[in-house]
């Protein structure tokens, strides 16, 4: 991941479930909900992701107690989240206007 | 029922497969030592493995990442070597441990890290050992370590050929 790339799929949707502080496989659960049955992210994957993006500091660990450790967003990933929305919303808009929002209707 | 086979697998996808072409025919790995496998009779297709190098992570990493394995219904069949066998029944979904491209080529970039590290080291082994071979009177055990390291050295080179030819072939898919 380099700082202005697109995110990917899955830490695009890391990030959002980090919204609310949740553990490894809470996040593995709660994209495949959100993106209803869509998205299934492997363990390898999700953990790599937690890996690089604490060292970005797009999301910290919480002081727990507990066995499992849970991750929340930061600031920092949060303005990261809001910069990939504007990306999507552009690549939407553009679409739209120039396929007319396909034929569907 | 049991079933024992002895086997050399120097392809861990290889190995993954064989082992999950066992599970297939009912046959599911309950014990692993380096060349034997323990087969337990079940279920044909009861259970899916994989195989994953965990042997550069500290420990406090890996025993989370065991954590989110064990959550997400997997269970540690054997760990030796840096390398994990996990199994999941197969009814609780798919068991894929990379699901992007980007996520699984990070994978092989770790592998191949700690393998360039180790093949170093036996071509390090290798080259001392022959050389303390002339030095000596007794030769024998110098140069039989020198050959098993340069043995080894060998076995990881081709393993670091083959791990970055998938893992270019990886790279190529993402542009088609």
């Amino acid at each position: 991941m380099d700082d202005k790339a697109p995110l990917t799929e899955g830490v695009y949707y890391i990030l959002l479930a980090l919204y609310e502080p949740r553990h490894g496989y809470g996040i593995m659960q709660y994209v495949s909900e959100l993106s209803k049955g869509r998205v299934h992210l492997g363990p390898g994957t999700v953990y790599g992701a937690i890996k690089s993006l604490l060292k970005r500091n797009w999301i910290a660990p919480l002081q727990g107690e507990g066995r499992k450790k849970e991750y929340v967003i930061t600031e920092e990933g949060k303005r990261a989240v809001e910069a990939e929305i504007a990306r999507l919303s552009e690549l939407y808009h553009n679409g739209l206007l120039i396929t007319g929002g396909g034929n569907k209707q | 029922m049991k079933k024992v086979k002895y086997r050399i697998f120097l392809d861990y996808d290889k190995e993954e497969r064989w082992i999950n072409d066992m599970a297939e025919k009912g046959w599911h790995l309950e014990k692993f030592a380096p060349g034997r496998f323990v087969f337990r009779k079940g279920e044909p297709g009861a259970y899916i493995y994989r195989l994953e190098f965990v042997g550069n992570l500290p420990k406090e990493e890996k025993e989370e990442y065991v954590g989110i394995l064990e959550d997400s219904g997997a269970s540690i069949v054997h760990e030796s070597f840096g390398w994990i066998y996990a199994k999941k029944p197969a009814d609780g979904g798919p068991f894929e441990l990379y699901t992007d491209a980007g996520s699984k080529i990070a994978y092989y970039n770790r592998i191949l890290n700690t393998f360039l590290i180790l093949f170093l080291v036996a071509i390090g082994g290798a080259g001392y050992n022959f050389s303390l071979a002339r030095m000596t009177d007794i030769e024998a055990v110098p140069i039989a370590s020198g050959v098993v390291c340069a043995l080894s050295a060998f076995i990881i080179g081709v393993q670091m050929i083959k791990i970055s030819r998938k893992k270019k072939k990886l790279q190529e898919s993402f542009f088609e």
